[in-house]
């Protein structure tokens, strides 16, 4: 576990590509077409630069990569580490944003792509990438802060009364969440003396040598949980994913559902399984306490989203109300890892405890659900575009008439459903698999909450293939209502000829030329070609989880990797003599 | 070797990806195209038999797919497996080729050919798979081709709702064999199926004590029966099938006869070595069941050769009935009865074949079932009868109802008149369906009769029940098949229009199958040396030896005793089969049909889901606080109780001063006074209340810079809030009681956690603390330590250091946040007043 002692760019890019380009776009407004090269050149250099990152951390051979900002070292200045598992889901973020930005284009009304789109898009995207990025608590409040203003507008985007009402629960459940992390933040630099969180899961460790009350911090690290929850929209903190998803323009809702929301998920692992897990508490540690909450609520996600997802006759809150399901699933091992985090694995098994197992199976799911939802808000957004709505008793008998969408829709609720060879099969093996394991190898209350979330899991399985299938009847097959025959008479091929959606009457739809078709349906193609093709190469995404599971768990490794072998040259701080020792727990 | 096996399961789906192309070229010759693809399939599953691999034994080839879990695409050839290759194979080209006929001007066939090769290509992966989730790969992708296939004709409702009820109820059924396929993998440490030494079956006597020693066998046991149970459309499962008739025939004949429900009872197959392996098992726990039966008795002595006596049958029957027999022999039996009587109650001719189906593959989970060599006799034979006469059936059904336009039974009759080489078929098939000697039905019928007999007369009791139901379900599955055979003899009815003659592509195909029923029939064990033996082999755990049918029977046995019954009663049943056909059609009614129950489960789910969605996403944000401040609250207190936190000791801070005193307390009236402003205006001058002595409190800590900004801040906040509030309408509403007590008691909750947070928080005192380690070289007073922060801050106020240098990021971040909100603003003004809401 030898860190790099000299900062390496390589960190900072995503946030810096990020950045530049939403500066870049806001000041290239007084062009449209300007803007949307220099928009679409970040995308792809974000994708690339966290393709790059990928490559160093999670392929090659370096552990965990520092970037000390300003070069103060930690724990005084800010620190930036790219590990396996911050580098996996920027690489995830990576493979969601540039198509839904292509998307975007060609979707978004000009006049909001001209107002703000463009930067507002990239902001949320360096505040994603901060949040991955950060050691830092305090920081890691304020890129949720660049995240949550920046998607709180994209949320109001098109602000008519339905956008305006659904960004306001958005934003005031939001801000209400911040609040509290403001004060857990403060309690926890309270209690610990540091923001850095090596630094923190070090003092958590050994709290005589820094003097740390460790008890207060289960109830600052509880009130954190919330947050996460909050922004990963778990059950009972979900309820403003339905009318912001809806809102959104498709795009958009594509990151949140597919990216966003994966923030909250990484900020539980993160803080949980590498930070909070040091400390020793009178009933044992953070783990055993979050591991029950974090089932449980799983639980009630999974079958109320899959429930509700049922109910609902249009397309957009079906997706939004799966994706309250869908988090369950990811959720589930997080907490049944909690449980036992220690069970030894058998062979075959990618990740030595169950901690990183669960960690690994978290993201694999994690994958899965941003690409195949992804994909699914996507097709909701052609199905906008073209035909004007996604209200079921609007549409049918799509299938015949736009065989790429019905194609892209189909494997992206395939993927969710979990048929193979799609990625999503290998999401809800592993899943399934961390439910098995805990309940057979483990004991006590530990394997009888394993075998609750499975039978959950099942149950929420079956619940998304029937929401699928609802949507499939009702939306491609069938037979087509006037709303679909006045815009897609017959066949719509992206090639041979005018649309006829933009000869359909003239003002409204009128955008949707041949071109923006034909863009949206290569997206649509070229992510559900990435279900199959990373579900066939499912060796990739899962090794790559392994590593980052093992990452997320091995805590002394972070610390070690964030502290440097024999400091850099800075501040000679009093706490500077334990910079050398790889003292973490 | 391993390429001809690769290539088997691969070729199906590169023709099917190439079907599309290939119909722009040939149009709807594109079903010689895909006929062809699959004699390709036939002739390398041929060339795999004659070369002799899996014969003796099976072969594993194993290629590796995610190394990273240890799932490979192992594939394994044995007798099972060739069998049902050759059925996918050759029943897929004889319909592929019939599907030429009557697809003829049929919408969707591009569609159609590509997924029917897919769907073979599964099948063959099915049949071929040596690992757990290679087999669950192939497995699901079958039923997903299914339900493209039964959804066909997509514009119908009946195609929908049919193909939907197929995908929930087989893909749900596989997710749960794939929950007892992780309990198998976990306790064998092994994803392969079988062969070699490391395989489930090769190590089923420990798998499987592991497995009991945690009470999993059972759940694995059941797990996987779902699994299969579903797909082979067993009892209570079995309601898809019928509506899975509203696929094109051809469809029927290939998936929905021969080969795709055959899934299930081949999986029944694959896994019997392993669940019946442990011999060791039955007689395990028998022999546990002894020793205790003994110690009991050796404290009473005189009873002790009773309770040895007691343990040592129940020894014999744990080892006679395993859990696996009560299972399937149950199921197999139940489904087999319910289906043969519910196909006399059909009144559509493909129904009438989709419930025989059902019922005959209960046939052959029943004799999986059994846990004797005459049981698996019965499952290897029937797989191959069933296929053949079946199938032959289905395309036959296709015939009619393509040439005489009806597929209503009560219009059709006399058609051998009009089909008579069809009529030929017919009558082979139904007769061979009906168990009629010396028809091949029949001989694998009596195999049942005999493997049931058995299990009645070893086991006494209620066993005897499994060779009455046999005979019961046979008594209405001969009446079914005369059924479906006087739909060829009498008279023709007046109803009926003209009857087309079938072209030669659709004649065919059934003739070739019927020339595999005469041939199976006449030389039954001709059959089974060439075939059928090995699969037999394939389905008994440990060596295993061939076996024969003696025909003529040499002595009287039982089971032909039990087939004179059967055909005897029918005989005697038929003349009455109008008023049978009646009395079950008025039984049938509300709860008693599974329909009933899964329609009713599905509108259930739907309109519950509706309600519940309703109640819970109310869209007021008033119900969204309350929950997620509650549930905040309450996480973070249970954090505290669970970290068994300590309460600092109550004491007066230093520096606490009469003027901060005062100043707080004016703090906390405006507190209490904001809850009881009587409007918007109101609330808001009083809340400022409470921000102001804020600044004050600031001012009086000598905190000037922290007092300035909170004064700027509360200013403009009050102003821009009366701004606002001015356009609002003034009135607060009462809230009720009950709301007001919920509000309190959220509130208070609320309070208690944030005020104990803050007095945890600050009586902690961790050492070297950032602020401290700041402060100490922080440059004030001036002098002393100014080098660190003007060396690598470039500043001397360490407040601005901290700013823009040491915490920058975070300045950054927050600027970001700013230049949003603005963006906000324009937004919102500028979408909104274009009327731009889109």
């Amino acid at each position: 576990m030898v860190a790099s002692s000299v900062n390496q760019p390589v960190v900072v890019a995503p946030l810096l590509v990020a950045l530049a380009t939403a500066i870049l776009t806001l000041l290239a407004r007084f062009d449209l077409r300007v803007e949307r090269v220099v928009s679409l050149a970040g995308g792809v250099g974000y994708t690339a630069v966290t393709a790059l990152l990928f490559q160093r951390v999670v392929l090659g051979s370096e552990s965990v990569l520092p970037y000390y900002l300003s070069n103060w070292p930690a724990p005084y200045g800010i620190t930036l580490v790219a590990d396996a598992l911050s580098a996996s889901m920027l690489a995830l973020a990576g493979v969601v944003t540039l198509p839904a930005l292509v998307f975007a284009v060609v979707s978004v009304r000009e006049r909001g792509q001209r107002l703000s789109f463009h930067p507002l898009y990239h902001f949320m995207l360096a505040g994603v990438s901060g949040a991955f990025l950060t050691g830092d608590i305090f920081n890691l409040f304020v890129w949720f802060e660049v995240m949550l203003m920046s998607s709180y507008v994209l949320v109001v985007f098109y602000s008519g009364p339905e956008h305006t009402r659904a960004a306001l629960s958005y934003v005031v459940l939001n801000l209400l969440g911040s609040a509290v992390m403001l004060v857990a933040i403060g309690g926890l630099y309270a209690t610990t003396g540091t923001l850095n969180m090596a630094a923190m899961a070090r003092r958590l460790g050994e709290p005589a040598a820094y003097n740390v009350a460790v008890a207060p911090t289960l109830g600052l690290a509880a009130l954190l949980l919330a947050v996460f929850a909050l922004k990963a929209g778990i059950v009972p903190f979900h309820f403003w994913v339905p009318a912001a998803y809806r809102a959104a323009p498709a795009p958009v809702t594509a990151v949140l559902a597919g990216v966003v929301k994966k923030v909250g998920i990484y900020a539980i692992v993160r803080l949980f399984f590498t930070v909070f897990v040091a400390a020793e508490y009178a009933n044992g540690s953070a783990l055993d306490y979050v591991g029950p909450v974090l089932v449980v609520t799983a639980v009630a996600s999974m079958v109320y989203g899959g429930l509700a997802a049922v109910g609902r006759d249009e397309l957009e809150q079906l997706l939004a109300l799966s994706s309250v399901g869908q988090v369950g699933f990811i959720v589930l091992p997080l907490g049944i890892a909690a449980l036992a985090p220690n069970l030894p694995m058998p062979n075959g098994v990618p990740g030595e405890t169950l901690a990183a197992f669960g960690v690994a199976a978290a993201l694999v799911y994690s994958f899965n659900h941003a690409v195949a939802k992804g994909l699914l808000f996507l097709v909701a957004g052609t199905l906008t575009d073209v035909i004007g709505t996604t209200e079921f008793d609007r549409l049918g008998g799509i299938a015949r008439r736009a065989p790429v969408l019905a194609g892209a829709f189909l494997l992206g609720g395939l993927s969710l459903i979990g048929v193979p060879p799609l990625i999503g099969f290998f999401g809800k093996l592993l899943v399934f698999r961390v439910g098995v394991l805990a309940g057979a190898a483990g004991s006590g209350t530990a394997a009888r909450l394993a075998w609750l979330g499975l039978a959950a899991a099942l149950v929420g399985a079956v619940l998304t293939i029937a929401y699928v299938t609802r949507a499939w009847n009702a939306v491609f097959w069938g037979e087509p209502p006037k709303t679909v025959e006045a815009v897609l008479e017959e066949r719509w091929s992206a090639g041979r000829r005018e649309s006829t959606a933009a000869a359909a009457d003239g003002g409204q739809f009128g955008v949707t030329s041949r071109r923006t078709l034909a863009v949206e349906a290569v997206v649509l193609a070229v992510l559900a070609v990435t279900l199959v093709g990373f579900g066939v190469g499912a060796d990739l995404v899962v090794e790559a989880a392994a590593e980052a599971g093992e990452a997320a768990t091995d805590t002394a490794g972070y610390v070690d990797g964030v502290y440097p072998e024999d400091g850099i040259d800075g501040v000679p701080a009093d706490g500077g003599d334990h910079s050398g020792d790889g003292g973490g727990h | 070797m391993i390429e001809i096996v690769l290539a088997v399961v691969f070729l199906p789906f590169v023709g099917a990806a190439l079907a599309p192309a290939v119909y722009r070229l040939l149009g709807e010759r594109t079903a010689y195209y895909a006929a062809g693809v699959a004699a390709v399939c036939l002739a390398l599953v041929t060339r795999l038999y004659t070369a002799g691999v899996g014969l003796d034994g099976g072969t594993r080839y194993a290629v590796d797919w995610v190394p990273a879990l240890e799932v490979s695409l192992a594939l394994y050839v044995d007798g099972l497996a060739l069998l049902i290759a050759f059925l996918a194979s050759g029943v897929g080209v004889l319909v592929l080729v019939y599907s030429g006929g009557y697809m003829h001007g049929e919408p969707g066939q591009s569609k159609y050919y590509a997924t029917m090769l897919a769907f073979m290509g599964s099948m063959l992966g099915v049949a071929l798979a040596g690992d757990l989730f290679a087999l669950f790969t192939f497995w699901e992708l079958t039923s997903l081709s299914s339900f493209l296939l039964i959804g066909h004709y997509t514009s119908a409702d009946d195609s929908q709702y049919a193909a939907r009820k197929s995908m929930l109820i087989t893909v749900a059924g596989g997710l749960f064999m794939l929950a007892g396929f992780l309990l198998l993998a976990w306790a064998g440490g092994t994803t392969l199926i079988a062969g070699g030494d490391d395989s489930l079956v090769a190590t089923a006597g420990p798998t499987i004590e592991t497995l009991r020693s945690v009470g999993l066998f059972v759940p694995a046991l059941l797990l996987v029966g779902v699994g299969a149970a579903t797909k082979s459309a067993q009892v209570p499962f079995h309601v898809w099938l019928p509506n899975a008739m509203e696929a094109p025939t051809p469809v029927s004949a290939f998936l929905h006869s021969a080969t795709m429900v055959k899934a299930g009872v081949y999986l029944i197959g694959r896994f019997r070595p392993f669940f019946l392996g442990a011999e060791g098992g039955g007689a395990h726990g028998g022999g546990a069941a002894g020793s205790r039966g003994s110690g009991a008795a050796a404290g009473t002595g005189g009873e002790g050769a009773a309770g040895e006596a007691a343990g040592e049958a129940a020894a014999a029957a744990a080892s006679l009935l395993p859990e696996w027999s009560v299972v399937f022999v149950t199921l197999g039996l139940a489904t087999m009865t319910v289906a043969a009587v519910l196909a006399v109650a059909a009144t559509d001719i493909k129904e009438l074949l989709a419930y025989s189906t059902a019922s005959h593959l209960g046939l052959i989970t029943a004799g999986f079932g059994a846990a004797n060599a005459l049981g698996a006799e019965t499952g290897a034979f029937h797989i191959l009868n069933h296929a053949s006469f079946k199938a032959a059936l289905f395309l036959v059904a296709g015939i009619v109802a393509h040439e005489a336009g009806t597929r209503r039974i009560e219009n059709l009759r006399g058609l051998r008149h009009d089909l008579p080489v069809t009529a030929v078929i017919a009558a082979l098939a139904s007769l061979s369906m009906a168990g009629i000697p010396p028809f091949n039905g029949f001989y694998s019928k009596e195999l049942l009769f005999e493997a049931t007999y058995e299990l009645g007369h070893e086991l006494g009791g209620t066993a005897w029940l499994f060779p009455v139901v046999a005979v019961v379900g046979s008594v209405f599955t001969f009446l079914y098949s005369i059924k479906f055979l006087s739909l060829f003899l009498g008279d023709r009815p007046d109803g009926l229009g003209h009857v087309h003659r079938p072209p030669v592509s659709m004649l065919a195909p059934p003739a070739v199958l019927g020339i595999v029923v005469l041939a199976v029939s006449a030389v039954p064990n001709t059959a089974i040396d060439l075939l059928v033996g090995s699969v037999y082999d394939s389905t008994v755990p440990g060596a295993a030896h061939g076996f024969s049918i003696p025909f003529p029977p040499s002595k009287l046995k039982p089971a032909v005793i039990m087939s004179a019954i059967t055909i005897g009663v029918g005989a005697v049943a038929w003349p009455q089969y109008d008023r049978l056909h009646h009395g079950i059609r008025r039984v049938l009614a509300g709860p008693v049909r599974a329909n009933w129950w899964y329609d009713n489960g599905v509108d259930g789910l739907t309109s519950g889901g509706r309600d519940v969605g309703e109640w819970v996403q109310t869209g007021l944000v008033r119900t969204y606080a309350a929950w997620t401040i509650g549930a905040t609250s309450l996480l973070a207190l249970g954090g505290y109780v669970v970290g068994e936190v300590g309460l600092p000791a109550l004491s007066v801070p230093p520096g606490m001063t009469p003027a901060i005193v005062l100043v707080l307390l004016v703090a906390v009236v405006g507190a209490v006074a904001v809850t009881a402003a009587p409007s918007h205006v109101a609330g808001v001058l009083t809340l400022s209340i409470l921000g102001f002595m804020v600044a004050i409190f600031y001012i009086l800590a000598d905190a000037p810079d922290l007092a300035l900004t909170q004064l700027v801040v509360e200013t403009l906040v009050l102003v821009l809030f009366l701004l606002v509030l001015n356009r609002l309408p003034a009135y607060y509403g009462q809230p009720s009681p009950g709301r007001a007590l919920r509000d309190g008691a959220l509130a208070t909750l609320a309070g208690a956690t944030v005020f104990l947070t803050v007095v945890l928080s600050t009586s902690a005192t961790p050492s070297e603390p950032l602020s401290g380690v700041l402060v100490e070289r922080a440059n004030l007073p001036p002098g002393e330590h100014a080098s660190v922060f003007t060396n690598y801050g470039g500043g001397s106020n360490v407040v601005n250091v901290i700013l823009v240098d040491l915490r920058a990021a975070d300045t950054l971040g927050e600027i970001s946040v700013v230049a949003m909100a603005a963006l906000a603003v324009l937004t919102l003004i500028r979408m909104r007043t274009r009327g731009d809401t889109r």
